[in-house]
C-alpha cells in the first residue's frame, strides 16, 4: 500500500519545484502566477500531510470518546486551522496579482515579463 | 491593564474597516483616521506590561481541571507546558516601539489628511491594516501568526504603492508581490517543519522543546526550517536578494507612505529577527548568516545609492543599507550588541521618516526626482534644507544625534565582542553614508540651478509637512544627549531575553 502521507509530502515537493522553474524561467506573467499558485498550494499541501494520521479519526472530541483512545487515534487538528488561513492569504494575493496584471496588460499591451517588467525599477 | 495589548491590533483593523465603508465621504474619514492615529502611540503607555491569551487558553499547566482530565502521557509529559491558543506578549521592546512607530504613523497620516481636501478612504485603509499587522509581529509569541501578518503587511505595502500614483508603480508593485509569493510559502514551509518537529507553533513552545532535549537544534529539518523561515525574512526587510526591489518600493510611493513602509521594515526586522534568534541562535552559524547578510545589504546598497540618478531611489537604497547595522547587532549576538542594533532600529524608523518627509517636499515646487536635471533648490526653501541636512548628519551618525548614538554603541559591542574587522568596517561604511548623503545634498539644493529646471516658487510647504518634520528632527536631537531613556529599558529586555 502507498504511504498517503509520503505521497502527499513528494507531490508537495514537485508542486513546488513545477512552481518555482515557472515563476523564475517563464516569461508569460500569467504563467508566472500559476507557477507562484503552485507554491503556494504545494506549501498548503505540505502541512495537510503533516496533519495526516494513517487510520485515524476526525479531531473532534465527541460525547462518550475515551480521552487516552482520542489522543492516539487523532488527526493532529492545527495544520488544517493554519492551512485553511493560509488559502485565505494565497486567493487575496492571487487575486491582486490578477488584478494588476489586467491593468498593466490594458497600459502596455503585453504579457511578457522581460517587456513589462524589465525597467520598471527606473 | 492587559486587555489594551490586543487593542493595539483590533484598534487599527477597526479603524481601516470603517475607513474602507465610509471612503467615499472624506471628513469622516478625515477626522476618524486623525483621532485613531493620535490614539495609536497613547495605549502603549496604558497598557501593563504582560502576556494576553487570546480566547483565555492559558498553558495547560495552569488549568488544573482541564489538566486533570487529560490522559496521563499528556498531563506529565513536556506537552502540558504548551499554550494552546495565541499569545500576545507585552514588554518594554514592545512598549517602546509602538511608541515611536505610532508617532511615525500620526505624522504620516497627519501630513496626508491636512495635505489633500479630498482624502481616500481606501489609501487610509491600507495603511491602517498595515499598521494593525506590524503592530502584531511585535506583539505576537506565535509564528503562524506571525505568518499571517508578515503576508498582510506585504499586501498592505503593495496597495500604498497602487493608491500612490507614481509612474511605474503597477510594474513595481507586481514585481514586489511575485517575490512576496515565493517568500512567503518559504516561510509558511519552515514554519511547518517547526510545526513537525514541536508539535505547537508557540515561540516559548518551541524554545522550551529545544532546551529540554525534545528537538535536536542540529537536526537536518530543524535547519531546514530555519533557511526557509530566514529566507522570507529577508524578503520582508529588504536585504540581498531583495534589496534592490526593495529600494523601488520606497520611491514608488508617496513620501508620507514612504516613510511608513520603510517603518513596517524596520519593525518587520525586528520582530522577525528577534524571533529568529529566539528560537535558532542554538544554532552556531546562525549569527554568521544573519552578518554576512547585512554587510551585503550595507554594501550592495551603498554601490547603488551613489550609482543611483534619482533622489527617492538613493534615500530608498540608504534606507536599506541602514537596516543592515541593526543586523550587525543582532548578528553579534552579546546583550550590548542587541540593544545596540535595537537602538539603531528605532532611529532609523525616525530618521529615514525624516527623510522621506524632507526630500519629499522637493517635489512640491519640481516636477522631476532626477539628481542631474536638480539644482539651487536651496534658495526656495532654505529651513527644510537645513531640517533634512540635520536628518542625513544623523543618519550618518554626526555628533550629538542619534544615530551616532546607536552606531557608536555598535562599534563598542563589536570591539568588546572580539570583532574588531566589523567595528573597521561600520565606521568605513558610516563614513561612505556621509558622502553619499551630502553628493545628494549638494546636487539638490547647493549646485548652480540648471537652466531648464521649472520651479514654481510660489508654492508653499503644507505647515503639517514642516511640523512632522521639525517633531521627526526633534526626536533625533532628544534620543542623541539622553539615549538612556530607550537604552536602559531595551537593554533590561535584551537581558532577559538572553
Amino acid at each position: 500500500m502507498i504511504d498517503v502521507q509520503l505521497g502527499a509530502l513528494i507531490t508537495s515537493g514537485a508542486f513546488i519545484i513545477i512552481g518555482l522553474y515557472a515563476a523564475i524561467f517563464l516569461d508569460n506573467i500569467i504563467k508566472k502566477i500559476i507557477g507562484i499558485s503552485f507554491i503556494e498550494e504545494g506549501a498548503n499541501l505540505f502541512l495537510i500531510a503533516l496533519a495526516y494520521k494513517n487510520g485515524g479519526v476526525v479531531p473532534i472530541f465527541l460525547p462518550g470518546f475515551d480521552a487516552n483512545w482520542f489522543a492516539q487515534n487523532s488527526a493532529y487538528p492545527l495544520p488544517h486551522a493554519l492551512v485553511l488561513t493560509s488559502i485565505v492569504i494565497g486567493a487575496s494575493t492571487l487575486a491582486v496579482m490578477l488584478a494588476i496584471t489586467m491593468v498593466i496588460y490594458k497600459k502596455k499591451g503585453s504579457l511578457s515579463a522581460t517587456k513589462v517588467l524589465g525597467d520598471s525599477n527606473e | 491593564m492587559n486587555e489594551l495589548i490586543p487593542l493595539m491590533v483590533i484598534i487599527p483593523i477597526t479603524c481601516a474597516l470603517l475607513l474602507n465603508l465610509f471612503h467615499g465621504y472624506s471628513k469622516p474619514v478625515k477626522y476618524l483616521s486623525f483621532v485613531v492615529a493620535l490614539i495609536l502611540p497613547i495605549i502603549p503607555f496604558l497598557a501593563n506590561y504582560g502576556l494576553h491569551f487570546f480566547g483565555g487558553h492559558v498553558p495547560l499547566i495552569d488549568n488544573s481541571l482541564l489538566l486533570n482530565q487529560l490522559p496521563s502521557n499528556i498531563s506529565s509529559s513536556i506537552i502540558s507546558n504548551f499554550h494552546p491558543g495565541i499569545v500576545y506578549s507585552f514588554n518594554s521592546l514592545s512598549k517602546i516601539f509602538i511608541f515611536f512607530f505610532g508617532i511615525v504613523t500620526f505624522l504620516a497620516i497627519f501630513s496626508y489628511i491636512s495635505q489633500n481636501k479630498k482624502v481616500s478612504g481606501a489609501y487610509l485603509f491600507l495603511i491602517f491594516m498595515g499598521v494593525a499587522a506590524i503592530v502584531a509581529l511585535i506583539l505576537t509569541d506565535d509564528i503562524f501568526n506571525m505568518y499571517i501578518f508578515f503576508e498582510i503587511s506585504a499586501l498592505t505595502q503593495v496597495g500604498i504603492i497602487l493608491a500612490s500614483k507614481i509612474k511605474n508603480n503597477y510594474e513595481v508593485a507586481l514585481k514586489y508581490l511575485f517575490l512576496g509569493s515565493i517568500g512567503g510559502p518559504m516561510m509558511l514551509m519552515g514554519i511547518g517543519f517547526l510545526l513537525g518537529l514541536v508539535g505547537s507553533v508557540n515561540i516559548a513552545d518551541i524554545m522550551l522543546a529545544i532546551n529540554s532535549g525534545f528537538v535536536d537544534p542540529l537536526s537536518p529539518l530543524f535547519l531546514l526550517s530555519f533557511g526557509l523561515i530566514f529566507f522570507g525574512w529577508l524578503y520582508s526587510v529588504g536585504l540581498p536578494p531583495f534589496h534592490v526591489i526593495k529600494a523601488s518600493v520606497y520611491s514608488k510611493a508617496l513620501p508620507s507612505a514612504s516613510a511608513i513602509i520603510q517603518g513596517f521594515s524596520v519593525m518587520t526586522f525586528i520582530a522577525i529577527g528577534l524571533i529568529i534568534i529566539r528560537i535558532f541562535s542554538v544554532v552556531k552559524f546562525v549569527n554568521a548568516f544573519i552578518i554576512f547578510f547585512s554587510l551585503a545589504g550595507m554594501i550592495l546598497s551603498l554601490v547603488l545609492a551613489l550609482s543611483s540618478n534619482d533622489f527617492r531611489k538613493t534615500i530608498g537604497f540608504l534606507a536599506v543599507g541602514e537596516i543592515g547595522y541593526i543586523g550587525l547587532g543582532f548578528g553579534i549576538g552579546t546583550p550590548l550588541s542587541i540593544t545596540a542594533g535595537l537602538f539603531q532600529g528605532l532611529n532609523e524608523l525616525i530618521i529615514s521618516a525624516l527623510l522621506f518627509i524632507g526630500f519629499g517636499t522637493i517635489l512640491y515646487f519640481v516636477k522631476t526626482s532626477k539628481l542631474s536635471k536638480l539644482g539651487g533648490l536651496i534658495s526656495y526653501h532654505p529651513k527644510i534644507a537645513l531640517f533634512v541636512l540635520i536628518g542625513g548628519l544623523a543618519m550618518a551618525g554626526v555628533p550629538p544625534l542619534n544615530g551616532f548614538q546607536s552606531k557608536l554603541a555598535l562599534v563598542q559591542s563589536a570591539l568588546s565582542a572580539g570583532y574588531p574587522e566589523l567595528a573597521v568596517i561600520m565606521i568605513l561604511l558610516s563614513i561612505i553614508t556621509f558622502t553619499v548623503f551630502v553628493n545628494v545634498f549638494h546636487r539638490i539644493y547647493l549646485k548652480p540651478k540648471p537652466l531648464d529646471l521649472e520651479v514654481k516658487p510660489d508654492v508653499v510647504i503644507p505647515r503639517s509637512t514642516v511640523f512632522s518634520i521639525l517633531i521627526l528632527l526633534i526626536i533625533c536631537i532628544i534620543l542623541g544627549i539622553i539615549p538612556n531613556i530607550v537604552t536602559t529599558p531595551l537593554f533590561n529586555y535584551v537581558g532577559a531575553l538572553i
